[in-house]
């Protein structure tokens, strides 16, 4: 599906990717785990196309494009998805009429007819279900006076409802409580699906107890050093990044 | 040729210059320029027959013509604006007039005097549409709102370009005791007019004023608005909202003043400003001597689409009262960049997340328009101005 050779970023002159390669195929869950500022919400940013960051060295190849030369809305219609880290407060614009503006952009691009609006918000209450997501918040500003848990809660009810073919979820468990976890946990788990992949950003091994990975990654310092099963999750959670590290700086 | 001075050898007023701190940022050259000696010479320039597109329910006035379309309800007169109803409206300021005022009276051909008598309650609004005209036209209206009336008044100033235009209209609003006036002055003249308005509104004991102003059309536009809380316990609101693009210019001078103790004054204006168009905002409020317990507040905030764009906006206050309760904050900034790119994420192309926004941002002026229709109106207009391809 994205296919991550050798990718160096760097912002404001200073390298932050340092040479990743990384492929994910349908129906796989990653997880990239990693000290703060190792460079993951860069990673995930660089895929969904946002400015600021320039790529000196390296390509993305997703399906049959250079993803590299495409717009974020234009990835947006390919089937990416990106679950901000820190979601964006938007006054004025209404959250579900933002959706139905992103489902029915994308729909035009593929040649679909526009969904009706009955059959858009009854598409749109039953996913609101799966994250548990009161309705009330589907008429409000987009994460406008939302909790922080609200807002991630409200970005997995995003992803579900424009069904992606990419999911990248940037520290999407971070700040909830052990309840909101599992409810998002929960949403996570029922859009895994083998056409989908997904991809969660972490540094948390929490998230990984309700979602079992296919593959963990460990990103530091703009590199991946090492790659493996879900059970390196469960090393690293017993004895940290250190060993890693460490492993880094003598080689 | 004509040169900038000819106006002044016409009719003895001269042009307001860069000099003059009212007009610092509004030039009227190129208003000399698109009609010369048309502007002062050829009076009741020819109207264009362009009916307004508001279509809300409403008593309908023709400004131009003095006509209803329709038997005045019980209480309301109209007949066409004489001389004498200087006597009638006349408010502070005293002589000497502004330009503005000194204009529209030398100029003046014409205008409505509408009066409603005391304790009226109108079921529908009254539109007064003010069909543009090529060359020159200068109107002077007068409004009396009796004590305790209720009233809803729309100003429509419309057009399609046919060739160059200017009018100039001066409206003087009376609002005796306890009235309440919903004054809403939709400007959505063709881009080759040219528009200078002037507003004075003398208010009364308990009498509240609320103004939704839309800029939205015209070459250059400039509005003088001098409100006077005369007596105890009135209020004013003053609500703008100006869209421009191309190389529109628009000016709008607010100058309340609280003449009188326990008034209350509310300014809030939202300007969105694209291409090289340039918005000129002055908000002035006077608080005198004996105008204990003021209270008044002004917000005004700017959103430039272009880096060509460009906006001047200044508070302006005169305090001789300690007793007085003045806040006012001004804000000049551009669309938000996280938000443009979390609307793209979610497949909105760009140009259409930045009409999204833009609209976004006007929202909070847009909700104070409390007549549906006419919010639609005004929502469309603005998003028929904004860029759209991609
Ligand atoms: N927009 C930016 N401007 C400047 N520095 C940035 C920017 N984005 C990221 N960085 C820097 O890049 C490094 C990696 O950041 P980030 O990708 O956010 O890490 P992580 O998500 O792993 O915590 C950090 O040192 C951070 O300071
Ligand atoms: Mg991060």
């Amino acid at each position: 599906m994205i296919k991550i050779e050798n990718l160096h970023v760097e912002v404001d002159g200073k390298a932050i990717l340092k040479g990743i390669n990384l492929t994910i195929n349908a129906g796989e869950v990653h997880a990239i785990m990693g000290p703060n500022g190792s460079g993951k919400s860069t990673l995930s940013n660089v895929i969904a196309g946002r400015n600021g960051y320039t790529v000196t060295q390296g390509s993305i190849r997703y399906f049959d494009q250079d993803l590299l030369e495409m717009k974020p809305e234009e990835r947006a219609w390919a089937g990416i998805f990106l679950a901000f880290q820190y979601p964006v407060e938007i006054p004025g614009v209404n959250n579900t009429y933002l959706l139905k503006a992103g489902v029915n952009a994308r729909r035009r691009q593929q040649g679909l007819e526009e969904l009706d609006a009955m059959d858009f918000m009854q598409m749109v209450q039953e996913k609101a279900r799966l994250v548990e997501l009161d309705p009330a918040f589907l008429s409000r500003s987009v994460n406008v006076g939302f909790s922080g848990g609200e807002k991630k809660r409200n970005e997995i009810f995003q992803m579900a409802v424009l069904e992606p073919k990419l999911a990248l979820l940037d520290e999407t468990d971070s700040g909830l409580d052990i309840d909101a976890l599992r409810i998002v946990a929960g949403g996570i788990n029922k859009l895994r699906n083998p056409e989908r992949a997904i991809v969660m950003i972490t540094h948390y091994q929490r998230l990984l107890d309700y979602i079992t990975p296919d593959f963990v990654h460990v990103l530091a310092n703009g590199e991946i050093l090492t790659s493996g099963d879900a059970k390196l999750a469960h090393k690293l959670e017993k004895e940290g990044y250190d060993w890693l590290l460490e492993k880094d700086t003598a080689a | 040729m004509l040169t900038n001075n000819a106006p002044q050898q016409l009719t003895g007023i001269a042009l307001p210059s860069l000099q003059d701190e009212d007009w610092k940022y509004t030039s009227l050259s190129p208003l000399v320029a698109a009609l010369g000696a048309a502007w002062w010479q050829q009076r009741a320039g020819t109207p264009v027959a362009t009916p307004s597109e508001l279509t809300l329910d409403s008593i309908r006035i023709n400004a131009a013509t003095a006509s209803c379309d329709r038997a005045l309800p019980d209480g309301v007169t109209l007949r066409p604006w004489r001389e004498s109803d200087h006597g009638l409206f006349d408010l502070p300021p005293a002589p000497p007039l502004p330009y503005s005022a000194k204009l529209a009276r030398a100029l003046a051909d014409g205008g409505i005097c509408l009066c409603i008598a005391d304790g009226v309650e109108l079921e529908q609004p009254i539109l007064i549409t003010h069909p543009e005209a090529t060359g020159s036209s200068a109107r002077l209206h007068g409004i009396h709102i009796g004590a305790g009336t209720n009233a809803t008044l729309i100003d429509h100033f419309h057009g399609v370009a046919t060739g160059a235009g200017v009018g100039t209209s001066l409206c003087q609003i009376r609002l005796q005791a306890n009235a309440a006036l919903d004054h809403y002055r939709i400007q959505q003249n063709s881009a080759s007019h040219f528009h200078l308005g002037r507003i004075e509104i003398g208010q009364h004991r308990d009498s509240r004023y609320r103004l939704f102003a839309a800029e939205l059309g015209s070459a250059l536009s400039r509005l003088d608005l001098v409100t006077t809380l005369l007596e105890q316990g009135a209020e004013c609101t003053l609500n703008g909202l100006m869209v421009l693009a191309g190389r529109q210019h628009a000016d709008h001078h607010l100058h309340i003043n609280h003449a009188a103790p326990h008034c209350r004054s509310r300014v809030h204006y939202r300007t969105v400003a694209d291409d090289r168009a340039r918005v000129v905002f002055n908000g002035a409020v006077r608080v005198a001597k004996g105008a204990n317990g003021t209270d008044s507040a002004q917000t005004n905030a700017n959103l430039l689409l272009s880096k060509r764009a460009q906006v001047d906006t200044k508070p302006e206050l005169e305090i001789y009262n300690d007793d007085v309760k003045c806040a006012h904050g001004a804000t000049v900034g551009q669309l938000d960049a996280e938000q443009l790119f979390y609307l793209q994420s979610r497949g909105i192309a760009k140009a259409e997340a930045r009409q999204l926004l833009t609209i976004a941002f006007a929202e909070a002026l847009l909700d104070t328009v409390a007549i549906p229709e006419l919010r639609k109106v005004i929502e469309q207009a603005i998003m028929a101005k904004l860029p759209h391809g991609a």
